[in-house]
């Protein structure tokens, strides 16, 4: 089996899309549960503040008009926290593979529904973060390339896991500092 | 350690690190306003006919809201009877409107001058109700007049519109802006302030009742 270069293209192209999606994420799920009501304390205060902002957060993703009532509020309350735990698991790097392409999945996802709504003229909040931001063709051309990325580095992760580590020592080494035996 | 768990520790204290710095150093804008305690008193530019309940009631909410702005609809759908019902009436909430127009929504300035005509003659409630309730239908043909004339007599209509005429209604309206662009710096509607216990704390967007009830009974708690 080929040894993997340490510096290949589809590395440079994990590494980007490692640092580069790891924090987007991370971020937006971040702005999503915590901002812009970020009053913390005391505990009540904490609860009404995550509430209102799930809530906010609601209200925008009803506003693509694509689940049920249930399937609004699933998404509300769980998609924030997996954003930030998902690109903070990308950030660093760790099972690439199962979470760089949980991640992509994702990313997919939001681009598709977003060049929806482009295509349907519908006037509403991108909800991507916790400031408002219109769906316009800017946008779609941005989730598109994060999408892009993600989908790449989620395939050069799996085919680079197929290949030895660039920094584990050759076969023949190993061999040659193995202890002789009778 | 080998190398690679090294540099994923560093990558992951890294964003640790930013995440505390975000939560630290950023934060809304609207924050700024919960340095500055404030009691009705020292709530500039209050129109008692923009205002509903007891003057000397606990909690002051101030809700910066624009008619065209579905978010402000669900919050009103959601929230405004019970409100109403529980704590407006009841002498716990001194509900404060303030009209805050965005320039997105093309009639969304009119239905304020109505709504603030309307007030003039104590019929806020009635029009306001009428102006959410049939927020798309008016949000596409333009007709606010005709929204709001379903709940006033041809009297009170003949007022309120001399009122949105003269044009007597705009400086009260753009107060109310000012006040939410240079006091709490209200960026989205709906923003709502709570005033209670000597303190201020905005909110933007919208809220469920269940929520904002617990919220204010733990105001009222004083916890």
């Amino acid at each position: 089996m080929m040894q993997s270069s340490p510096l290949n293209f589809r590395r440079a192209v994990m590494w980007l899309g490692r640092l580069i999606l790891g924090p987007v994420f991370t971020y937006a799920g971040y702005s999503k549960a915590f901002l812009p009501n970020n009053h913390f304390w005391p505990w009540f205060f904490f609860k009404f503040s995550l509430a209102t902002n799930i809530a906010n957060f609601a209200f925008q993703v009803e506003a693509f008009k694509l689940l049920p009532p249930w399937g609004v509020q699933f998404v509300a309350h769980t998609l924030p926290f997996t954003e930030i735990v998902l690109g903070f698991l990308v950030l660093i790097g760790w099972q690439l593979r199962i979470f760089g392409t949980m991640l992509a999945a994702i990313m997919v996802g939001f681009s598709v529904v977003v060049t929806r709504a482009y295509l349907l003229h519908m006037n509403i909040n991108c909800g991507c973060f916790a400031t408002p931001q219109p769906i316009n063709m800017e946008k779609v051309l941005e989730d598109a390339g994060m999408a892009t990325l993600a989908v790449l580095m989620a395939a050069f992760a799996i085919i680079e896991a197929r290949k030895p580590h660039p920094w584990s020592a050759p076969p023949e080494a190993v061999a040659a500092t193995a202890p002789a035996t009778k | 350690m080998n190398r690679r768990a090294r540099v994923s520790a560093v990558g992951g204290l890294i964003v640790a690190a930013v995440l505390s710095m975000l939560s630290l150093g950023s934060g809304s804008a609207l924050s700024a306003a919960a340095a500055a305690p404030q009691t009705l008193a020292s709530i500039p530019d209050v129109d008692p006919r923009e205002a509903l309940g007891s003057k000397s009631a606990p909690i002051v909410m101030e809700v910066f809201s624009d008619f065209q702005c579905p978010a402000c609809k669900s919050l009103y759908e959601a929230t405004n009877r019970n409100l109403m019902d529980n704590y407006v009436n009841t002498g716990k909430v001194y509900l404060i409107h303030r009209d805050f127009p965005l320039p997105m929504h093309s009639h969304s300035k009119e239905a304020a001058q109505y709504s603030r005509a309307a007030a003039q003659i104590g019929k806020l409630e009635a029009v306001a109700d009428v102006l959410f309730q049939n927020q798309e239908k008016w949000e596409a043909s333009g007709d606010v007049d005709g929204t709001v004339a379903k709940v006033l007599t041809p009297a009170e209509m003949t007022k309120v519109r001399a009122l949105v005429k003269s044009g007597a209604m705009e400086a009260s309206i753009a107060k109310d802006q000012a006040l939410g662009n240079n006091t709490y710096r209200v960026s989205q509607t709906p923003t709502t302030i709570f005033h209670a216990n000597g303190q201020t704390f905005p909110y933007a967007g919208v809220m469920s009742w269940d929520i904002l009830k617990q919220f204010l009974d733990q105001l009222l708690g004083g916890k």
